[in-house]
């Protein structure tokens, strides 16, 4: 499946640094399901980062620590070192065991008659991760945003002013960039989407909600 | 966009197996080969090798723009070079080079001994987010990740000071382009800049990520 839409060059190269917070890497290496090209290139950035590494100045190590090393190495190594597998419905299994069972088991939460949120814990404290799930041909009321939004579809589909999304397909808005989200029409659209504040509504019509809009990060 | 000419460089470098480090003037199958001997016949001398050249980075990186103490160096330095030990045996010399393989051991590592510090509570270790698939396997495409991995530190060893230093800021203190732009008085804009060039230069293949 080939997908359009990709993290910025500055996304992929935090991610090889290591630096994403948690739910942005999880945002950004779940794309990486969808996308063998990005993944490719996350792989370069880290061959930089190692190079980096090689070429550091090395801060002296005694042989204390390495014989403390090497009594230790008969430990039994920690239960599980198994890479996940890609599982069957598509679904990037870091997000199935976030979710652990299926979309229709969340505790989605209506936001408006086209709009329904799942939180999810990732455990980053300045982060919200949450499932959004858009009915086929409905939309989400012109909003912006206090933070950035990075989003990655998973099922179905949407469009903005910015083109056509579909599964894998990622974007990044920072603050203050308002878009209204149009899903696709014959099928429910389900995305991630990380975000650092709350929506905020910019409509008339929706303005009301913002009071209730706070974030859901943890 | 690889020219015939790259594609016999690649044959060339595949029949030559000794490749020599720019900087350290090492083989690069030297840590390959240990982390081989580990895997195959629990080495300790080779481990033991591996330790004495490895140790004093991670305990470099560990220290680097950091406000990790000497005892969470040694910590890290410790934690890491178990998990080499360990999990040598998922190490595939004919794909990446070992320091990248120890590189992001020590990366995850660090970043998870930061959230440890910081109280995070979560189910989730830097380990959990390695791609789910392996991408085209193929010898060919294992060549060509190598070569690109070689080209990256020939090609290291010459960028201007003013990029060095930036990325030095973004990998191994572990600073946003945000940060890095701030502690440098630079624009962010200079910053990302920076990083694109240093990027370009290495051939690191990001055109995809323009166009998102």
């Amino acid at each position: 499946m080939a997908t359009h839409h990709h993290p910025q060059l500055e996304l992929l190269t935090e991610y090889a640094a290591g630096t994403l917070s948690l739910a942005q890497l999880a945002c950004v290496s779940a794309h990486f399901n969808y996308c063998d090209g990005c993944q490719r290139t996350a792989e370069q950035l880290q061959d930089v980062g190692a190079a980096l590494f090689e070429a550091q100045d090395a801060a002296p190590v005694g042989d204390a620590l390495l014989n403390t090393v090497l009594a230790r190495l008969d430990e039994a190594p920690p239960l599980s070192y198994g890479k996940p597998r890609r599982s069957e419905n598509g679904v990037p299994a870091l997000l199935q065991r976030l979710m652990s069972g299926d979309f229709s088991d969340l505790a989605w939460r209506k936001i408006t008659s086209a709009l329904s949120i799942a939180y999810l814990k990732t455990g980053d404290p300045n982060y919200e991760f949450a499932l959004y799930q858009i009915k086929a041909g409905g939309t989400i009321p012109d909003h912006d945003h206090r933070g950035s939004e990075m989003t990655l579809v998973l099922e179905g589909g949407f469009s903005d002013d910015r083109g056509t999304y579909h599964p894998g397909d990622f974007t990044f808005r920072q603050a203050s960039e308002a878009h209204a989200p149009r899903a696709l029409p014959g099928q429910d659209c389900i995305c991630l989407a990380v975000l650092d504040a709350p929506l905020r509504f910019t409509g008339w019509k929706h303005r009301w909600m913002n009071p209730f809009l706070t974030l859901h990060a943890g | 966009m690889e020219s015939s000419a790259g594609q016999q460089e690649v044959a060339a470098q595949a029949d030559e197996k000794v490749v020599r480090w720019p900087q350290a003037g090492r083989r690069t199958d030297e840590w390959s080969e240990c982390l081989v001997k580990i895997a195959r016949d629990q080495d300790r001398a080779a481990f033991t090798r591996l330790f004495r050249h490895f140790a004093p980075l991670i305990k470099a990186f560990a220290l680097s723009g950091s406000t990790l103490s000497a005892n969470h160096a040694d910590e890290l330095v410790q934690e890491v070079m178990l998990k080499v030990w360990q999990k040598a045996g998922a190490f595939n010399p004919e794909k990446a080079a070992a320091s990248t393989w120890v590189y992001t051991i020590a990366r995850n590592c660090r970043t998870d001994l930061f959230r440890r510090l910081q109280k995070f509570d979560t189910p989730l270790a830097a380990e959990d987010f390695v791609p789910e698939h392996e991408e085209n396997q193929e010898p060919f495409a294992q060549l060509q990740s190598k070569r690109s991995g070689e080209r990256i530190r020939e090609v290291m060893a010459g960028l201007p000071p003013d990029q060095m230093q930036i990325l030095a800021k973004v990998y191994m203190e572990g600073k946003s382009h945000a940060e890095a732009a701030a502690e440098l008085d630079l624009p962010l804009g200079t910053v990302k800049s920076r990083v694109r060039l240093a990027m370009q230069k290495m051939q690191v293949q990001f055109e995809r990520a323009e166009q998102s």
